[in-house]
């Protein structure tokens, strides 16, 4: 299966995000449930914090980059192009394999039933 | 130079609209964790007892707790969004995707051709030689 790599790469980095989300979140409640402890691991608490910034600077630059993009690409009509009329050739020339299949088989068979006689 | 491209109205509210959503999602999530922290620090005088004021600081950390959570989902959504606008209106990704099943369908049609074509070749001359063996014998 030939990779559509240009359109996938956008929208892994999308779900990239989408990831980083989620664990900006989760940071955030790292942060907040260290700091309701008696004892609080003060290495571990400015590691978690500034891993939440970053995380959310980052957030913010890569959707800032992917509107930014898309309002140089979008234009605001349909996209009307289709692969129908390839589609339709290579289902004609399957269909072509498929008769010459069965044509041969009907020899096949013919043969067999010569031969017994 | 990058020439500026006239979106449709509808588009380009759209488009900002999301720069909106953006900015007010992370705006909202650095605000309500930066208050949570500030509110974390336990002062010496209160304007009230130590135990409202606990209960109030409790209240407000939840409230504000929800409101990153919020933000979170609201940041998810944008991103869906995002996704959905892509898939439709990113021309260079959707003309290459179609080139690309072009070629390959078209690499399939070939190469079925191609093999059609050597395979009547071959029983072309096995026909030639049965019509030969046939045609002399007696059952013709």
């Amino acid at each position: 299966m030939a990779t559509y790599s240009l359109a996938n790469e956008r929208l892994r980095a999308l779900e990239d995000i989408e990831r980083e989300i989620g664990a900006i979140l989760q940071n955030a409640g790292t942060v907040i449930l260290e700091l309701s402890k008696e004892k609080t691991n003060e290495r571990l608490l400015d590691r978690q914090a500034a891993a939440f910034t970053a995380s959310v600077l980052h957030v913010e630059a890569e959707l800032s980059a992917q509107i930014r993009y898309l309002t140089q690409v979008a234009t605001g009509q349909p996209h009307e192009g289709s692969s129908y009329s390839s589609r339709k050739d290579c289902q004609m020339a399957l269909k072509r394999v498929d008769y010459a299949r069965l044509k041969l088989s009907d020899v096949a068979r013919t043969c067999e039933q010569m031969l017994e006689n | 130079m990058a020439q500026q491209r006239a979106l449709p109205q509808s588009k380009e509210t759209l488009l900002q609209s999301y720069n909106k959503r953006l900015k007010d999602d992370i705006k909202s999530i650095m605000d309500n964790f930066t208050e949570i922290i500030k509110t974390a620090k336990i002062e010496d005088e209160t304007q009230v007892s130590r135990a409202t004021q606990g209960e109030q600081d409790n209240y407000e950390m939840h409230v504000r707790a929800a409101n990153i959570v919020r933000a979170g989902e609201s940041l998810m959504k944008l991103v869906s969004d995002l996704k959905q606008f892509l898939i439709l209106n990113d021309f260079p990704s959707v003309n290459e995707a179609i080139d690309q099943r072009n070629q390959q369908l078209r690499a399939l049609q070939e190469e079925c051709d191609r093999k059609l074509i050597t395979l009547r070749d071959e029983i072309s001359i096995d026909l030639y030689e049965l019509e030969e063996e046939y045609y002399s014998s007696r059952y013709k």
